[in-house]
């Protein structure tokens, strides 16, 4: 036997049981027409304050010639990793990933404000909550929509569908199966993050060596 | 995007200080130590330069801290830090290590100097006094614990930078090194500042025992400092433009080759040299060498803080 088959995978979560739930969410580029009301839902749902925010649509563009022009839409949300840098760094255990649903969440008690995680997320995604002094950011709406079973606000507030939210541990659920029929990319992956925000590149966009 | 203000800064120059201070204080206790065993035995108590690293040493990592707890987002909440710990964060550990560093500082402190607060204290308090009797009495244990820790603490602060993987400036493994071995020579620095101040002889057998280890000390450091930066030169890629845009021109590019390379390595070093050659050391020499070599370490933690931050990839 070769030593190296009892190598674990780096940075493998190592959770015993099998919750048979780990959420994640695809940003499709080509469907999103930047309308920002992803933006807003999120904010009135999770009461995030004016200034700062937990997911941001970034655009970029035009390309091509008028009258045919588009943009690019990147969706600037947390990645929900698996091998989280802010989970690993946090001092206190504020950030933490929720072992029956794979969310990055923050416990808002033991934060203190070190900023250590806001350094430390190569998405630079995290924020100071300016009313609460704690470390902020996306947690999949796991305190306000899907506790209420519903799906999360950005989701529901898409007018064009261009988020897909779901188990991807449920080969049946709209997420598996939009992620087997569209190739997909997922930023940073050379930093051994294993983030859970998938975004299908826009066809219209440019190309950047 | 200014020298100071610029997307994806989280951590500003209290940082900085935070960093310079702790290492400071690492340096000047592991100087103390030094001198102790290998010139001065059971006199240093009566040396002006253990005298000022004994006060720099705890002053520089309480005001440290307290400079890091100000600049917490809630400053009241910091017990929080000392109540929970997480094995995989660098500054979870770090924080047992200053803990740990803080109570054998002070147990170092008192047991070298045991006899003059003995005298002082003339019976009075006899529980502390047997308390500084015991710690006396295990002097030795307590100075090797505390080398441990001081050179743990000088490489903390190092590695608390080097574990944001976001910023291959800083996500470095020369880096803990770097900040180790300046830190010890801001340390021996500061001890030689303090002891001068304190009236201590410039010509004395402890700046000649400092000066002996500090030129092989800057020499080393100016060795990692040219291997930090030509190892992040060779790794390509955003390493490679963090590196050149850091050093390159611009606010820091200045900061790096005239503050830390110029005013803080290169003049210590010629001052150093010379020092050795003319038999005859003054206050102002040694005060000059040794203020140099502080504004080089403090420069360098501001510039390595900062244009770390710069270059997220």
């Amino acid at each position: 036997m070769s030593v190296y088959t009892v190598t674990k995978a780096p940075q493998a979560n190592t959770s015993e049981q099998d919750s048979g739930l780990k959420y994640a969410m695809v940003h499709d580029e080509n469907l999103c027409i930047g309308c920002n009301a992803c933006e807003d839902a999120c904010r009135e749902v999770n009461h995030v304050p004016y200034g700062v925010t937990r997911v941001k649509i970034e655009r970029s563009g035009p390309f091509g010639e008028y009258p045919d022009q588009s943009y690019r839409f990147i969706r600037h949300s947390c990645q929900h990793c698996e091998a989280a840098p802010c989970v690993k760094v946090c001092p206190t255990g504020a950030a933490y990933i929720d072992k029956e649903t794979g969310i990055v969440a923050v416990n808002e008690d033991r934060c203190v404000g070190c900023q250590y995680c806001i350094a430390a997320c190569p998405y630079q995604i995290r924020f100071i909550n300016p009313e609460t002094k704690v470390a902020d950011k996306c947690d999949f709406c796991q305190q306000t929509q899907l506790s209420e079973g519903l799906q999360p606000a950005c989701v529901l507030a898409c007018p064009t569908n261009a988020l897909v939210f779901g188990n991807l541990k449920d080969p049946d659920s709209a997420l598996v199966k939009t992620l087997k029929s569209k190739p997909t990319y997922r930023e940073k992956v050379d930093l051994g993050t294993r983030p859970k925000l998938f975004h299908v590149r826009t066809i219209d966009g440019e190309i950047v060596l | 995007m200014s020298a100071f203000h610029f997307d994806g800064l989280v951590w500003h120059w209290p940082i900085a200080i935070y960093l310079f201070l702790a290492g400071l204080s690492a340096g000047a206790v592991f100087f103390a130590i030094m001198l102790k065993h290998f010139k001065l035995a059971d006199k240093a108590y009566l040396s002006p330069f253990v005298q000022a690293a004994a006060v720099i040493a705890p002053v520089a990592v309480c005001a440290g801290l307290g400079i890091l707890v100000m600049d917490l987002t809630k400053p009241l909440a910091f017990w929080k830090i000392l109540v929970f710990y997480n094995p995989s964060s660098v500054m979870s550990m770090g924080v047992l290590v200053l803990l740990a560093y803080q109570v054998v500082l002070f147990a170092w402190i008192g047991s070298v100097f045991s006899s003059p607060i003995q005298q002082w204290l003339k019976q009075r308090l006899p529980l502390l006094s047997k308390l500084l009797a015991l710690l006396a009495r295990h002097e030795d244990v307590i100075t090797g614990v505390l080398v441990i820790l001081s050179l743990s603490l000088g490489a903390y602060t190092g590695f608390l930078l080097s574990a944001l993987i976001g910023f291959p400036l800083l996500n470095n493994p020369v880096l803990p090194l770097l900040f180790l071995i300046s830190g010890l020579s801001s340390g021996a620095a500061a001890t030689l500042l303090g002891g001068v101040l304190m009236r201590g002889n410039p010509n004395g057998v402890e700046v000649r025992f400092i000066h002996r280890i500090e030129i092989p000390m800057i020499l080393v450091e100016i060795m990692l400092l040219f291997t930090f930066f030509v190892g992040l030169i060779l790794s390509g890629g955003q390493s490679e433009v963090a590196a050149l845009n850091a050093i390159g021109e611009g606010f820091w590019g200045w900061i790096f080759w005239g503050g830390v390379v110029g005013v803080g390595l290169t003049l210590p070093l010629a001052f150093n040299l010379w020092m050795k050659v003319s038999s005859d050391r003054k206050f102002a020499y040694v005060a000059v060498t040794a203020s140099f070599s502080l504004i080089g370490v403090l420069l360098l933690r501001n510039f390595i803080l900062y244009t770390g931050q710069m270059t997220g990839v």
